[in-house]
């Protein structure tokens, strides 16, 4: 079933989706290679930003790329102490303990968004979020846009941090060596801390650009992990480069599956290619 | 012990009350998926979230089998068929990964299979018209007594199939590459094969046990089905009552099974409080209910007089 | 001549979980020396190595450093102590550059002011890790490696450095020349206390050395002393 229109308006639009991707993948990679846990509450954890920003808005009329001044420290904040009080104890009780509490802490994060925001479709409107902009002879949606340049920014700035600062250098070295990276002095558990809280404040951006892009629901979450996931999957992990590339090639492989099967099988598309990855190369393209 | 199987037997013929009946039907549900969880989480390590998908693969090919003329009880044994195929073929790409990447592509596979049979309706009917649910037919020709005799001998029996597991050769292999998987490979262990059997055999009970509660509930849709929630009604189950322990998820399925009953005013919170529990019981009591008991003299002995049976 | 006890290890029991690797093993270090270590792979060693480095803590027992009790201090405290230990196995950082290896040396608060200073000192040891800077780390050769890992180690500011098989796997010429940067190192006034299996080239360089079994010190005292002791008891040993 052929969709009208060029193919190039899909090829265009997955490219500009996979900034969106890469955004919401970033933290979740970060945390793996550092931690080597792949937070099961991240998608919930973006979510929580949209609805973050949702209610800035809906309450203070602010708007949302502003709210992110609010939203990034809070979810900063959060971030820490989640891995401080819950995640980190974690790791010392068993092996499947950090899944199970991640689990847990899903849940709650989604059962908390349902109680509050009930299971309605939401979405963040603002006087730009709707527009299109040009580009040749095709219409693209403004948000798809913003999404990527905000995809750029935060990889461009998780990459210089990671690289420049004496901070980002040592999450750099505890997720390669962790022995290692304790006898040069760094404090292994503040850096856990760290990381997670750099990826909830990346959640948080994400949230507020995927709220602008499509409506969410409280249960939005795993979809949101799973594109997560197959970013990191495709692009390799520990690359914040990589992880980009993988975005755009997940959101171009979904939107042009979805031009020739039809828009409602575009998720279907998206695991079907992450069990297909996982099954020929599990560690992504870009992967050591 | 024997005594109290025959008397939960007897139920439905003495005139207990329904709800009892409800509580029974639904420990008995929970009980095998919680044990076959334990099974691949505690005894296996692997955390698999995939549940969902055996047990509504199962419930679906129960209900179109229904519809195809196809007996329920029938349908009911080919579900657990359809599931430990459906298991055989995802363990491709799955057991490819470990501990928490198997835990995203288990995550992943219920998700999938939701949107397949919201687009798939092979054949005719749906649920009031809307949604790609279908009733199951036929179901006036079912007593409620016959499924609840059924949920029984399925929860109980595996009780008895996780004793016969835990003390077979499968066992043994498990526990082994539970310890140290590497060692266990190389000591001849085939680890791929042990754990696919794990899968299987959960996928078939689990399958079994969710085929049945669609038997009950009449009708079966994707987004109820195929939702995380049963992995989390379960799994609390299991690390409630103590994980890798033979008695543990018949505790933790009694406390959750009572706890659904507890909040089943409170629709909204009864999963928030679900989760809060979990986080907690991992933090501050990971080895559950049966781990607080064993701390206690009279439990052990208790313990030890039912084993040696 | 009697120097001062820099690092102090007294008596510790340590444990892997229920099993017992250190037995009652008392240590001293002193200032400025070459202190080695020597024992097969079941000795301990390494254990030892994590104990003062606070990897590990001992289950009795204590040990200080320069007078103050450290025994249980987290790893990255005892790094801002003075203490840096260069691990078994080299411990790079195999996807970053050889530059970025060296700057993370100077992680801990007191080095990072002094980065500079010590990074030319690294570089005055180790002229090719100047060379290989902007190359990444996994592609040095095994010798460039544990300088690499050695010029790291330099850049935390250390008082006392523990090295823990260094010539495991390389070519005599290589570990002559790591040797002698050892000695440049020491001459600098940093103690180094280090770890082999080689009893006659360590006995070599060392100053006084400890031979460790099974968990437990069976020998101590100054290279010379222990070069005739080694004699007699070579069977012993199996060197």
């Amino acid at each position: 079933m052929i969709g009208s229109g060029d193919i190039l308006t899909p090829i265009v639009m997955g490219f500009l989706l996979g900034g969106l991707y890469a955004l919401i993948a970033l933290g979740l990679s970060m945390v793996f290679g550092v931690m080597r846990l792949i937070n099961l509450a991240h998608g919930d954890f973006v979510i929580l930003g949209s609805y973050g920003a949702y209610a800035l808005m809906s309450f203070l009329g602010m708007d949302p790329i502003l709210s992110l001044v609010i939203c990034i420290p809070v979810m900063f904040a959060l971030g820490f102490g989640v891995q401080k009080y819950l995640m980190g104890r974690a790791f010392g009780i068993s092996m499947e303990a950090p899944l199970i509490i991640a689990f847990g802490i899903a849940l709650i994060i989604q059962n908390t968004n349902q109680i509050f925001w009930t299971p309605l479709s939401r979405g963040i409107t603002t006087s730009y979020s709707l527009k299109s902009f040009q580009m040749g002879h095709l219409q693209f949606p403004l948000a798809y846009l913003l999404d990527f340049l905000a995809g750029v920014i935060v990889m461009i700035a998780l990459r210089e941090f990671l690289a420049r600062t004496y901070l980002g250098r040592a999450i750099t070295a505890a997720s390669q060596d962790k022995r290692a990276a304790q006898l040069m002095g760094v404090n292994t558990n503040r850096i856990h801390g760290y990381a997670f809280a750099i990826a909830m404040a990346s959640a948080a951006v994400a949230g507020v650009f995927l709220g602008m892009t499509f409506p969410f629901t409280p249960t939005s979450g795993i979809s949101f992990l799973a594109i997560a996931f197959g970013t990191v999957i495709i692009g390799g992990l520990g690359s914040m480069l990589g992880t980009f590339i993988g975005g755009i090639i997940l959101g171009m492989v979904q939107t042009v599956g979805g031009y020739f099967f039809g828009p409602a099988t575009q998720m279907l598309i998206l695991y079907l290619i992450v069990l297909v990855i996982l099954t020929i190369r599990p560690q992504g393209l870009f992967g050591r | 012990m024997i005594a109290s199987i025959v008397l939960l037997a007897l139920f439905p013929f003495i005139g207990v009350p329904r709800s009892w009946l409800l509580y029974v039907f639904l420990f008995s549900i929970y009980l095998a998926m919680a044990n076959m969880w334990n099974l691949l989480a505690g005894y296996s390590g692997l955390t698999s979230l995939c549940q969902p998908a055996f047990l509504g693969l199962a419930g679906y090919t129960m209900t179109m089998g229904t519809w195809v003329g196809v007996p329920w009880w029938v349908g009911l044994i080919g579900g657990g068929v359809v599931a430990a195929l459906f298991a055989i073929l995802i363990s491709l790409p799955v057991f490819r990964l470990s501990g928490i990447y198997f835990a995203i592509g288990t995550l992943v596979v219920p998700e999938a299979l939701r949107l397949v049979f919201y687009l798939w309706k092979p054949v005719g009917g749906a649920l009031h018209g809307a949604g790609a649910g279908y009733m199951v037919k036929g179901i006036a020709d079912v007593s409620m007594d016959q499924i609840y005799l059924i949920a029984l001998l399925i929860g109980i029996g595996s009780i008895f199939l996780m004793r016969f597991i835990l003390r077979s050769n499968l066992g043994l292999g498990l526990a082994a590459i539970r310890d140290n998987e590497r060692a266990a490979a190389s000591s001849g262990v085939n680890v791929f094969r042990l754990k696919l059997y794990t899968f299987i055999i959960s996928a078939v009970i689990t399958g079994w046990a969710g085929a049945v509660f669609y038997l009950y509930q009449g009708y079966i849709e994707p987004s109820a089905t195929f939702n995380v929630k049963w992995t989390m009604t379960l799994l609390l189950a299991t690390v409630i009552g103590g994980m890798r322990t033979e008695e543990g998820p018949v505790f933790g399925t009694m406390v959750v099974v009572f706890l659904y009953f507890l909040l089943a005013r409170y629709a909204g919170y009864s999963f928030l409080i679900q989760g809060i529990i979990l986080v907690g019981i991992m933090l501050l009591s990971p080895q559950g209910i049966v781990g607080v008991l064993r701390s206690n003299r009279l439990y052990r002995a208790l313990a030890q007089l039912i084993s040696a049976r | 001549m009697p120097q001062q006890a820099l690092l102090n290890v007294n008596q510790i029991d340590v444990f892997h979980g229920t099993f017992q690797a250190l037995w009652g093993v008392s240590l001293e270090v002193r200032v400025g020396e070459m202190l080695a270590l020597i024992g097969a792979n079941t000795s301990g060693k390494s254990t030892l190595l994590d104990s003062i480095s606070g990897l590990l803590h001992p289950a009795k027992g204590q040990i200080e450093f320069e007078g103050r009790d450290m025994t249980h201090l987290d790893p990255y405290q005892i790094v801002e102590l003075g203490i840096t230990q260069i691990p078994e196995g080299r411990g790079i950082f195999p996807d970053v550059t050889v530059l970025d290896n060296l700057v993370i040396g100077s992680y801990n608060r007191k080095a990072r002011s002094k980065r500079e200073q010590n990074l030319k000192r690294v570089y005055e040891h180790f002229p090719i890790l100047n060379e290989r800077k902007k190359q990444t780390a996994k592609t040095l050769s095994g010798g460039e490696q544990q300088m690499l890992v050695i010029g790291r180690g330099l850049m935390a500011d250390p008082k006392l450095m523990l090295i823990d098989e260094m010539s495991l796997g390389l070519a005599p010429i290589v570990i002559n020349e790591l040797f002698r940067a050892l000695k440049e190192i020491g001459e600098r006034g940093i103690t180094i206390l280090f770890v082999e299996q080689n009893v006659r080239r360590t006995l070599q360089e060392a100053d006084r050395a400890y031979i460790l079994e099974t968990g437990r010190v069976v020998l101590s005292g100054t290279a010379a002393e222990l070069r005739e002791e080694v004699q007699v008891k070579k069977a012993y040993f199996g060197i």
